[in-house]
């Protein structure tokens, strides 16, 4: 049976459009390539 | 494919053949972004939304420049209603390749018109607005909310699921049901709506098995009477009577006892209402006729006044025209006494009776000239003969106290010669004598007047002496 209550906990209020910049560019853009690139640079200089 | 080094173009060695860098382990990174974008495309395609962006989004964790994961991950957030979602991803893409990208159109597309930016920014302030009543368990306002929201954006996937959401705790299988077959047009396979259906499938089955099976129970316990008898139970059906048709009769009476109510409730006040209008306009052309009719009563009333009026008039005229007639017949009297006259003049009783119907006072100023001049000659030659003759007649009728005959013949007698003073003083007494006073003292007077200083006249004023003292 489903539980109101949490079901409702699993909606969230959708970004504004004033919003929109501030979500940008709080967005984590960091991907598996920058790790790897971060990682090489790493070793190298180790 | 570029270098992450050097930024050179890669070849399909596992090293860069500029910098010579290992570049094996990066381009394996770039084909699973590649690999997981292909996979978002695909399930894009067959409008599995969810599974494109949990697809788009992971080729994005792995390659941040894969442009075209983004620009599909942004249509896809646009296409569930999640606009600024889309709007952002559109924006990083933009920033990350400005030329040449067809994010660019999209947000133009957007940006460009104010109206569009501005329902998006009313839906998204207003699906907030239903989540906040939610959270105030105001459930009747989230619905009006939900509305409004989706007639502005019938995409709005998270709306649909929201509304069903609230209609599954209120119990309204079928809306919510309804609201999720939406989601799943838009969304084919998101895991929530299908949650939900899944609930809403699950919930509907059960009842229906429960009153599936209080319709059995309920059918079986109609049907059968279950009793103990020592260690057996018995069930016997029950018997049902057949329709007599005592029963068919007495439906046949329900029946047109209810048709006679439909004719008299429903037919029967149309049918009055429609000759009640018959009614008025009859009643109307009735009323217009009669006016007319009044007008011409009244119309004819006044050419029965003017008409009266000429009657009136036309009546003067001929009474006019009458007395014209008179004269003439006193023309015609007084030609006949002349006849008389001439033929034997002697008989003067005879001419007096034909002058005696010419009325002297009646002919007036109308007798002509000759007329007078004519009656005046033979008046002055016949009446005093006349006049004789009835003071003769008269004279002895007061002899012998005949008043009434007395009076008439000296009257006459007196008229045609008003010179016979014995005979209107005789005329006196014989009113005196009849008990006609008045014209007895008229009389006496009309001696005393006419012929004065005579033997009359004193007895007359003694006589009128005589009767005042009486």
């Amino acid at each position: 049976m489903i539980n109101f209550e949490e079901e409702l906990k699993k909606f969230h209020p959708s970004l504004e459009v004033e919003e929109a910049e501030e979500a940008i560019y709080n967005q984590d853009l960091t991907d598996m390539a920058d790790v790897l690139v971060g990682m090489i640079k790493d070793m190298k200089e180790e | 494919m570029n270098c992450y080094n050097c930024g050179c173009r890669l070849s399909e060695k596992d090293f860069c053949t500029s910098c010579g860098a290992d570049v094996s382990v990066y381009k394996k990174i770039i084909h699973i972004s590649n690999r997981f974008y292909n996979d978002g495309l695909e399930k894009a395609n067959v409008r599995d939304l969810s599974g494109a962006i949990t697809s788009l989004r992971q080729s994005l964790k792995f390659n941040k420049n894969n442009i075209k994961a983004r620009n599909l991950l942004g249509l896809v957030y646009f296409e569930i209603g999640e606009v600024v979602a889309a709007l952002s991803e559109w924006v990083i893409s933009k920033n990350i390749r400005s030329s040449k990208n067809i994010a660019d159109d999209y947000i133009n597309a957007i940006q460009t018109n104010p109206a569009r930016l501005d329902t998006i920014n009313q839906t998204i302030k207003k699906y907030n607005q239903a989540l906040a009543y939610c959270t105030q368990d105001s459930l009747d306002l989230a619905v009006i909310q939900l509305k409004k929201v989706l007639s502005l954006n019938s995409k709005f996937v998270r709306a649909h699921q929201l509304l069903a959401l609230i209609y599954i705790h209120n119990e309204e299988w079928e809306k919510a049901r309804k609201e999720l077959l939406k989601c799943c047009n838009i969304d084919a396979n998101n895991t929530s709506t299908l949650r939900y259906l899944k609930e809403i499938d699950h919930v509907s089955s059960v009842e229906e098995d429960k009153s599936k099976s209080t319709r059995e129970k309920k059918k079986e316990n109609d049907e059968v009477v279950r009793y103990q008898s020592g260690n057996e139970t018995i069930i016997q059906p029950i018997n049902t009577k057949e329709q007599s048709g005592f029963s068919s009769i007495f439906n046949i009476i329900i029946g047109a006892v209810i048709g006679l109510a439909v004719a008299w409730f429903l037919i029967l006040p149309a049918r009055i209402s429609s000759a009640k209008a018959n009614i008025n306009q009859e009643l109307k052309t009735v009323s217009e006729q009669s006016d007319v009719k009044t007008s011409t009563i009244a119309d004819l009333q006044q050419q029965v006044d003017t008409l009266t009026a000429s009657n009136a008039e036309l009546t003067t005229q001929v009474s006019s025209y009458e007395g014209d007639n008179g004269t003439l017949q006193a023309s015609n009297s007084l030609l006949k006494a002349a006849d008389l006259y001439i033929a034997d003049a002697s008989d003067v009783t005879i001419i007096a009776d034909v002058l005696a119907t010419i009325d002297e006072e009646a002919m007036g100023d109308t007798a002509s000239k000759e007329f007078k001049q004519l009656y005046d000659a033979l008046m002055a030659d016949v009446g005093p003969k006349v006049s004789e003759s009835y003071y003769s007649t008269g004279y002895a009728a007061y002899k012998k106290s005949d008043y009434t005959t007395a009076i008439t013949d000296l009257t006459k007698a007196f008229e045609f010669d008003n010179t016979n003073g014995e005979a209107l003083y005789n005329l006196a007494n014989a009113y005196n004598k009849n008990g006609d006073v008045t014209n007895a003292k008229k009389t006496y007077a009309q001696v005393i007047e006419l012929f004065p200083d005579t033997e009359r006249a004193k007895r007359a004023k003694d006589s009128i002496a005589q009767l005042n003292n009486e």
